[in-house]
């Protein structure tokens, strides 16, 4: 019951390589979380999975067989789009009762099913209404029961919660994920561009760039040991920074020459030169010594507080809890505790992770 | 002052507008002494109102022509036209919009400028081949000759206006239809095409206004059977027919059209002609 | 997509096109080689001898220079009215349906029998036109007998015929405009004209050309107003194309001589209809619109 993917490649004139040569197993049961930036290819290995977009070589399958021989309307793949799709001129009921139809259910059937979804959202009271009297929220609750009335099996979702505020979103994951825990045989991928919403609800997060699949794994592997300083971006909010430094004499000297002792965990890498990286709730303001750099930007976001810094090695963000009351162009210090920090190649390839018992 | 000058300028042209069908209906109801004897404008001051234009038209002892005849004649072909041209057009419309065809060199963007530019051809082009042809065939003075012929003019508009509008429906919505089960005829039919009322109602008018108004088709491609209302009034105009009938026929022809206009503007108020339209 | 599904859409109408139109335009390109008539019908083959005789048409060339005149004038005039109406009407009108529902009708009307209420509008001795002028006072004006008042009355027709159809494009489009340039220009303090040339004109510009092509396509077959109101008279002071090609070819029945100039007449059209589509494109796209 598996959707396998083998060698899926897409080239287009215009874009370049927008699939390269990917291949994965897709288990049923399972949610597998797609994260990446906006262009990593997301969006066109659902299109792909769909057939909504032709491949150029590779071969996909499910349950033994090749998609290929199927027309998009044969596949038995749902799809929840980013921007509330549903058809403007039926009622809700009709919405959720048209793919049934489709399928082939009486009308008693089919009716049945739909109240069903519907309620599982929620949305038991607005039966005759027309999407366009519904909110965002509502009419996402709309696709969604469509899509979930068809039990297929495989359930795609393009970051469905992108246009929804803040709070909705909020509610909304932890709905998907009951949910979707619940649909035991169906291959079900969710893409996000957002970290958070990824750890929260994956079973396996696959990280994607630039058309490829650049690392999987449960979320606490990705989080704690990214492979590459290219996972170690887009996994993290706000970003981690990365900075070059050298090691030699037992010490990581960073651009300025300000050093630190170097941590246990790193002390038996040769001497030369690698990159560090730090999540931005490690770094602290240095009450003594520290790295010394300047504000460039402050972003208030919620209960905290971002702030950008330029030090000579290179960008430093770092995120304070609370408020605080801090102007652009000051002078700031702060530590980068040794113990928090991750080493890599000058390659970008993992050497060292904080979180866990080294490499 | 601007609103002075705006008061003027609609006032002037408004009278402009009025001017000659004011005329026609005058006219229309003149008895001879009004008409031959120099311009007269105003009923009941100038010229006692007479009916012997209208009685030269409608059945009666006084008729001197049938105008109901070529009146359903025109019906039937305007009908016929736009029908033809609003299902083929609609069709290549969404073929156009959704797929990319691409035989040789020529893009999608050719196929459409192909349509279009049909409107270039001037019927007396097309005229010419095509009296023989129908001629060949035995399809002159039928209806069905010349609603072909017709809808070579009709089917462009109909392909320019439609794509713009398929265009603007989101693919989403069939790319859905198709994801549930429905082929691409099933997804047009069952998600599209309800959604394109405006669109086509929009073609459907420039069809009916550009069928019916058509003289050149009709007057080379038709003799007896198959004559059309501006056909036969014209044909009156051709022999010394006097005004006050000229102008009764004239305004009972654009009656129809007239009509439509009240329709449309309705239609306008309701803002659906500025999306399609662009 | 999925093999035949796309054909389905366009190959219906594509081919019903085709052979409405390219198989008689084939037609007409052989039979122009012929010298098939009212005595003689029949495809034989006679070279380019047609061709030559068009070369030396003086009244063909005259018809075709005429309409160029003719179709620019009255397109200009019809986007000037019809822009300046758009605009009086776009800030809103008293009763705006009564308005929008009269300026609709002429559009509505069939162009050729509008002709003949025009004609009894500009005949000299018994005309509208000539009786106003003479109450007021004003000589009477030869409207139909003479060549430049003929003109002047064809094109009076055509622009009542056709402002509103302009009038209804533009209006749609300035009603489309986004507001925010214009709250800026108020803004600044700019007056109502330097709004209009700076802000409205520049960009209603993509609207204007389309509006503009459509309307030089059409007038380009000028026939209707033509043939009802002076078939081409006083002598061919009116005639255009469409009415000259009609008659030597439907009504003197010569078939393979009329065909050639019909060819040529179309012809001339798009390669004259392409040339200005471009040179409006070109224009466009340097002011950034």
């Amino acid at each position: 019951m598996s959707l396998i993917l083998k060698n899926v490649s897409v080239t287009s004139e215009k874009d370049g390589v927008i699939l390269d040569d990917i291949s994965f197993e897709f288990k049923p049961g399972r949610i597998y979380i797609l994260i990446g930036r906006t262009t990593s290819g997301k969006t066109s290995l659902m299109r792909a999975i769909a057939g909504l977009l032709p491949i150029d070589s590779g071969q996909i399958t499910m349950n033994g067989e090749d998609f290929d021989e199927k027309p998009i309307w044969e596949r038995d793949v749902a799809v929840v789009y980013q921007q509330f799709i549903n058809y403007p001129n039926k009622t809700v009921l009709e919405n959720v009762e048209f793919p049934l139809f489709r399928k082939g259910m009486s009308k008693t059937e089919a009716r049945e099913a739909a109240l069903v979804s519907i309620s599982k959202v929620g949305l038991s009271d607005y039966l005759d209404r027309k999407p366009a009297q519904l909110s965002g929220g509502q009419q996402q609750r709309v696709a969604l029961a469509r899509s979930l009335s068809r039990k297929s099996h495989i359930m795609l979702l393009d970051e469905p919660l992108m246009n929804l505020d803040y709070k909705l979103r909020e509610q909304l994951r932890v709905e998907f994920k009951e949910i979707f825990n619940s649909q035991k045989d169906a291959v079900t991928i969710y893409a996000t561009t957002e970290p958070p919403e990824a750890l929260i609800l994956g079973a396996e997060i696959l990280v994607m760039h630039e058309g490829r699949i650049i690392q999987y794994g449960s979320p606490t592997e990705v989080y704690e040991k990214p492979q590459s300083t290219t996972v170690a971006r887009v996994i993290t909010d706000p970003p981690m920074s990365i900075l070059p430094v050298s090691i030699s004499n037992g010490e990581i000297r960073f651009g300025d020459g300000y050093a630190q002792p170097i941590p246990a965990k790193m002390k038996n890498f040769k001497e030369g030169r690698y990159q560090v990286g730090i999540r931005a709730n490690d770094i602290e303001i240095a009450k003594s010594g520290g790295e010394k750099g300047t504000i460039s930007l402050v972003e208030v976001s919620g209960s905290e507080t971002l702030v950008y810094v330029d030090t000579p090695s290179g960008e430093i963000v770092l995120q304070m809890e609370g408020i605080h009351d801090v102007k652009v162009g000051e002078s700031i210090s702060i530590e980068l505790p040794g113990n928090r920090l991750f080493l890599f190649e000058t390659t970008g390839a993992l050497c060292v992770s904080p979180d866990s018992a080294g490499e | 002052m601007y609103k002075v000058l705006k008061a003027t300028f609609i006032t002037i042209w408004s009278l402009f507008v009025l001017f000659p069908i004011m005329w026609a209906v005058t006219t229309s109801f003149k008895p001879e002494s009004a008409v031959v004897n120099g311009a007269t404008f105003i009923p009941f001051l100038e010229f006692q109102p007479s009916l012997i234009g209208w009685k030269a038209i409608l059945p009666g002892p006084d008729s001197i022509t049938n105008l109901f005849t070529p009146t359903l004649n025109s019906l039937i072909v305007t009908a016929g036209a736009t029908a033809i041209s609003l299902i083929f057009g609609s069709l290549a419309a969404y073929g156009l919009s959704r797929f990319t065809y691409g035989w040789k060199n020529y893009s999608n963007a050719d196929i459409i400028f192909f349509f279009v530019s049909q409107r270039i051809m001037p019927p007396v082009v097309l005229a010419i081949p095509f009296f023989l042809l129908l001629k060949q065939l035995k399809l002159l003075d039928t209806h069905l000759g010349l609603i072909l012929v017709l809808t070579s003019g009709l089917m462009p508009i109909v392909v320019w206006l439609m794509v713009d509008f398929f265009n603007a429906l989101p693919r989403e919505i069939d790319e859905m239809a198709m994801l549930e089960g429905c082929n691409p005829i099933q997804a047009f039919f069952r998600t599209i095409l309800p959604l394109s009322k405006p669109g086509l109602t929009v073609a459907g008018m420039f069809c009916v206004i550009f069928g019916w108004n058509d003289i050149f088709f009709a007057l080379t491609l038709t003799a007896t059977k198959v004559l059309t209302l501006p056909v036969a009034v014209i044909a009156l105009n051709g022999t010394v027919t006097p005004y006050w009938i000229l102008a009764a026929s004239t305004v009972f022809s654009i009656i129809p059209l007239v009509g439509l206009a009240f329709v449309i503007e309705r239609f306008l108020s309701r803002g659906s002609l500025g999306g399609a339209v662009r | 997509m999925k093999k035949g599904y796309p054909r389905f859409f366009l190959l219906p109408g594509l081919i019903l096109l085709i052979a409405i139109i390219i198989f008689p335009l084939l037609f007409t390109i052989r039979v122009t080689f012929s010298s098939w008539n009212v005595s003689q019908t029949g495809l034989n083959f006679i070279g380019g001898a047609n061709w030559a005789e068009m070369v030396r048409d003086t009244r063909y060339w005259g018809s075709l220079l005429r309409l160029f005149y003719l179709s620019f004038l009255t397109v200009a005039i019809q986007y000037a009215l019809g822009f300046a109406i758009a605009l009086f009407a776009w800030k809103g009108i008293a009763a705006r349906r009564f308005f929008r529902v009269l300026w609709l009708i002429p559009m509505m009307t069939t162009p050729s029998l509008m002709a003949i209420i025009w004609r009894s509008i500009f005949t000299e001795d018994i005309g509208a036109l000539n009786g106003l002028l003479s109450r007021v006072g004003l000589d009477p004006v030869n409207w139909l007998t003479e060549s430049g008042p003929a003109n002047v009355a064809i094109t009076i027709a055509e622009v009542w015929q056709w402002t509103p159809f302009m009038f209804l494009i533009l209006l749609a489009g300035l009603l489309s405009l986004p507001k925010e340039p214009f709250m800026a220009a108020a803004i600044d303090g700019a007056s109502a004209w330097k709004t209009f040339a700076r802000v409205t004109f520049p960009m209603m510009a993509p609207i204007s050309i389309g509006a503009i092509m459509i309307r030089l396509i059409d007038a380009s077959k000028i026939f209707d107003s033509v043939f009802t109101m002076t078939r081409g008279g006083p002598g061919n002071a009116t005639e255009t194309p469409a009415a000259y090609i009609f008659q030597r070819s439907l009504q003197d029945f010569q078939i393979a001589y009329g065909s050639t100039l019909a060819l040529t007449y179309l012809i001339l059209a798009i390669v004259t209809l392409t040339i200005i589509g471009k040179v409006f494109a070109r224009l466009s796209k340097p002011r950034g619109i």
